[in-house]
């Protein structure tokens, strides 16, 4: 990661993943800036929660590093208010004087680490690294099952009952009695089905509705 | 008496009938022998001249020796008569005396103002002077005959029938009783009654009973054994017993409560020994010092100790005693001492509470203010860490990136300076007060903090020596922080000693001026001393070697001395214990300048 050049802006800046940090201290917060600056990491800092809120989030991969004790609302709060917003950023959290109750609470909602100041500088690094990749693979999951969702939209009414009857596992000629068509109907239903949603396999046709939440409606 | 006045007048009638007698007698014999002699002359033989001269020598000799008889009858008589008028008049006025003393006697009798009964075996009432009548509300009459019990009251009757009968049986004993009376309008009296049996001439057994009317005395003496009832009860409600010494003959008088709070039974005698061997061994010598300036000096004296009783429980008493000088010019005390064991018990646990609370007052404000120290000090500490690790990747890079890291170790040195401004800050919040310095006596000072310390002091059995200089010169300070100080050497002294128990613990605090003109003040006490290795650390901030101590106190304490211009410094004794010892310098050189 230290070789890495910063400069000069590559085309994959879009992807590139940004650093969030949140301290009302600017000496904390330069220093914060210029650590993951000197890593190549793009960085961006506030002075407060609400100063956060009101910047727009690209949509890269990040993390957020928070100082638990921020004026006003409490880093927890803070976490808490992020999740119910729907906003699933990383979280690492630094403070002054860590206690146990605090460090648990913060694990339990999902954080990332959480750091005692003064830290060591790699263990920062270390924990945006694992706090970044967590957030890319998040939001991979989330494009592939957006993809899903859209490939899902194209069926019909129909399509989407006998996939539902399927991918449980159902035979063509239960599934005609089932819902009171003709095999070959089914048949070609089927096919329909596996073309639209892109599916290689029954097995990759099963993932998907389990990706999806397609549940078989109750017999 | 009737009987005497007659008898002398029947006696002189007898005397006047038997003298006319004596003289008829006489006449008789005389007119016979005339007779005689004229018979024989007119009947007898013939007259002889011898014979008739015979006969008239005869006749006239009869009448010779008649007129001679008559004369001395006559005489004789005239004697005796008057023999017996004097004696009937000698009679008359022994009479006459006995009759003016009779009344003379009976008139003290009857208006001495003593009750007198005469009562027969049987209690009814022979005689009684109208005084006693009078007394009780009756006449004479109206007792007499009647029984004597009916003055009495109802309940005392059998004590009366007792006291009459053990009189009856020990004749001529004179016996005396106190007892109630009741008068005809049923009120009471008290009287004193003397009684005895005597034999009457006539052997009836009476008993004679004088009666002095003591009801007077006997209210007064009600009225103060009601007083001493309630003074023995307003003393044992207040738990407050009294006493009287006299230092001379060492004699005391302890009130009933006082026997209680010291635990003896009553008794006539009280001694000195006796309250000592009470008194708890600890506190012994201290009580004992009290008494003995204030019985030498004969002032007045006032003093709290503890008692240790036989079930060993403690007490906690304390006895106040003024100084009086008696008839004789010996030292008297009166005094009371009163136990304050619930107040004392109820004032430790107020204290503990109190003590608790400002523990866990300044262990919460200290705590804070740690807190916040350690996060204005640990901001700036963060910011240059993660800057030195970034200069370095800034440097490590291929091509080192020497702009960034001459930026980022100015972040470095600016963060530094920032921590140190914070140190500069908490230190400043000590000065920030330095503008309340006045001139004080640093001696008021001192004695404005032992007032605070007196229950720590109690409480930890500490002996506090004060070896005040006399007319220090005034220092230039803010007293409540001059306060601080001293009340930190010495509960950190009396903490000192807290384990020490083979010797005594005491603690000295000293103020003097020295050769360089400096004021100083040391606090000596003789606890555990300091280990060479601590020595160094004392006086830094959050070093203790306490349980419960924040570390705090010696550092703030230097911090004080040093901003009003002092030192403060701490030395090992030549015996046990340590030495704090700070320096002030003198007000004056302001006033100089």
């Amino acid at each position: 990661m230290t070789g890495r050049p910063t400069s000069p802006r590559n085309p994959a800046s879009a992807e590139e993943p940004i650093v969030f940090v949140i301290d009302d201290d600017a000496s904390v917060r330069e220093a914060l800036g210029n650590l993951f600056r000197s890593v190549g990491l793009r960085v961006e800092v506030f002075g407060s929660a609400s100063e956060f809120l009101q910047s727009k989030l690209p949509g890269v991969p990040g993390c957020l590093i928070l100082d638990i004790r921020l004026p006003r609302l409490s880093g927890l709060d803070f976490q808490a208010e992020l999740a119910k917003a729907g906003i699933h950023i990383p979280i690492i959290f630094m403070t002054g004087h860590g206690d146990i109750p605090m460090s648990v609470r913060a694990m339990k909602a999902g954080a990332v680490d959480f750091l005692t100041k003064p830290f060591r500088d790699q263990d920062m690094l270390d924990a945006v690294t694992t706090a970044i990749e967590r957030d890319r693979n998040s939001r991979n999951e989330a494009r592939i099952l957006s993809g899903l969702h859209a490939l899902f939209a194209t069926l019909t009414p129909r399509e989407r009952e006998v996939m539902a009857l399927v991918t449980a596992g159902l035979m063509n000629k239960q599934i005609a009695a089932e819902i009171g068509i003709a095999e070959i109907t089914v048949k070609i239903h089927r096919g329909h089905i596996m073309r639209k949603m892109a599916a290689k396999s029954l097995a990759d046709l099963v993932r998907m509705a389990e990706a999806l939440g397609l549940r078989h409606p109750a017999p | 008496m009737a009987e005497c006045l007659v008898l002398p007048m029947m006696r002189n009638q007898t005397m006047k009938s038997w003298r006319s007698a004596e003289q008829w007698l006489l006449g008789s014999m005389v007119l016979a022998l005339v007779a005689a002699a004229c018979i024989w002359l007119v009947f007898g033989p013939a007259p002889t001249a011898p014979g008739d001269l015979l006969a008239i020598v005869l006749l006239v000799a009869l009448l010779l020796v008649s007129m001679i008889m008559m004369r001395m009858v006559g005489s004789t008589r005239r004697q005796m008569e008057a023999a017996l008028q004097g004696r009937a008049r000698a009679e008359q006025r022994a009479t006459e005396a006995l009759r003016g003393s009779e009344a003379q006697w009976k008139e003290v009798f009857e208006h001495n103002p003593v009750m007198y009964f005469m009562v027969d075996a049987t209690g009814t009432v022979l005689s009684v002077n109208s005084f006693g009548a009078a007394q009780l509300g009756y006449s004479v009459s109206e007792l007499l005959g009647q029984s004597v019990l009916q003055v009495f009251f109802e309940e005392d009757r059998d004590l009366v029938r007792q006291s009459v009968s053990v009189c009856l049986e020990n004749i001529g004993q004179t016996h005396s009783w106190e007892i109630r009376k009741i008068r005809k309008d049923g009120s009471a009296l008290w009287v004193r009654e003397n009684a005895k049996s005597v034999r009457r001439l006539d052997k009836q057994l009476i008993v004679l009973i004088a009666c002095e009317d003591i009801t007077e005395r006997k209210e007064a003496e009600n009225a103060l054994r009601q007083s001493e009832t309630y003074l023995a009860e307003a003393q044992r409600l207040s738990h407050t017993g009294s006493f009287g010494w006299r230092v001379v003959s060492g004699e005391i008088i302890w009130s009933e409560e006082t026997f209680r709070i010291f635990g003896y039974d009553k008794a006539p005698s009280v001694t000195l020994d006796m309250v000592f061997q009470r008194i708890h061994p600890d506190d012994r010598a201290r009580a004992k010092q009290t008494i003995d300036r204030a019985s030498s000096d004969g002032k007045d004296f006032d003093h709290g100790y503890r008692l240790l009783m036989p079930d060993g429980s403690v007490k906690h008493v304390h006895a106040t005693a003024h100084a009086a000088t008696d008839a004789s010019g010996g030292i008297e005390f009166v005094g009371a001492v009163t136990d304050v064991t619930a107040r004392k018990r109820a004032e430790e646990e107020l204290h503990e509470a109190q003590a608790g609370l400002a523990h866990v007052t300044r262990v919460t404000a200290l705590g804070e203010l740690a807190a916040s120290i350690a996060h204005e000090v640990n901001q700036p500490l963060a910011a240059v860490v993660t800057n030195a690790a970034a200069c370095l990747r800034w440097l490590d890079r291929e091509t080192p990136n020497l702009d960034e890291a001459r930026g980022t170790v100015r972040s470095i040195i600016k963060d530094g300076s920032r921590a140190g401004e914070v140190i500069q800050r908490v230190r400043g919040l000590v000065n920030k007060t330095a503008g309340q310095k006045a001139p004080l006596h640093l001696n008021e000072v001192v004695d404005e903090v032992i007032t605070l310390v007196q229950h720590e002091l109690f409480s930890h059995r500490v002996l506090l020596r004060l070896e005040l200089a006399p007319a220090l010169p005034l220092v230039l300070a803010d007293r409540i922080q001059l306060q601080q100080v001293i009340l930190n050497l010495v509960v950190n002294g009396i903490e000192a000693m807290q384990a020490v128990t083979d010797r005594p613990r005491e603690l000295v605090i000293q103020t003097h001026q020295d050769e360089t003109h400096q004021i100083l003040l040391t606090v000596k006490d003789c606890g555990i001393g300091i280990a060479a290795d601590n020595a160094d650390r004392l006086f830094d901030a959050f070093f203790t070697t306490k349980s419960s101590g924040m570390g705090i106190g010696l550092s703030i304490c230097r911090s004080i001395v040093d901003a009003h211009g002092g030192r403060l410094s701490a030395s090992g004794n030549v015996g046990p214990g340590t030495t704090f010892q700070f320096t002030l310098p003198l007000h004056q050189e302001d006033n100089t300048r």
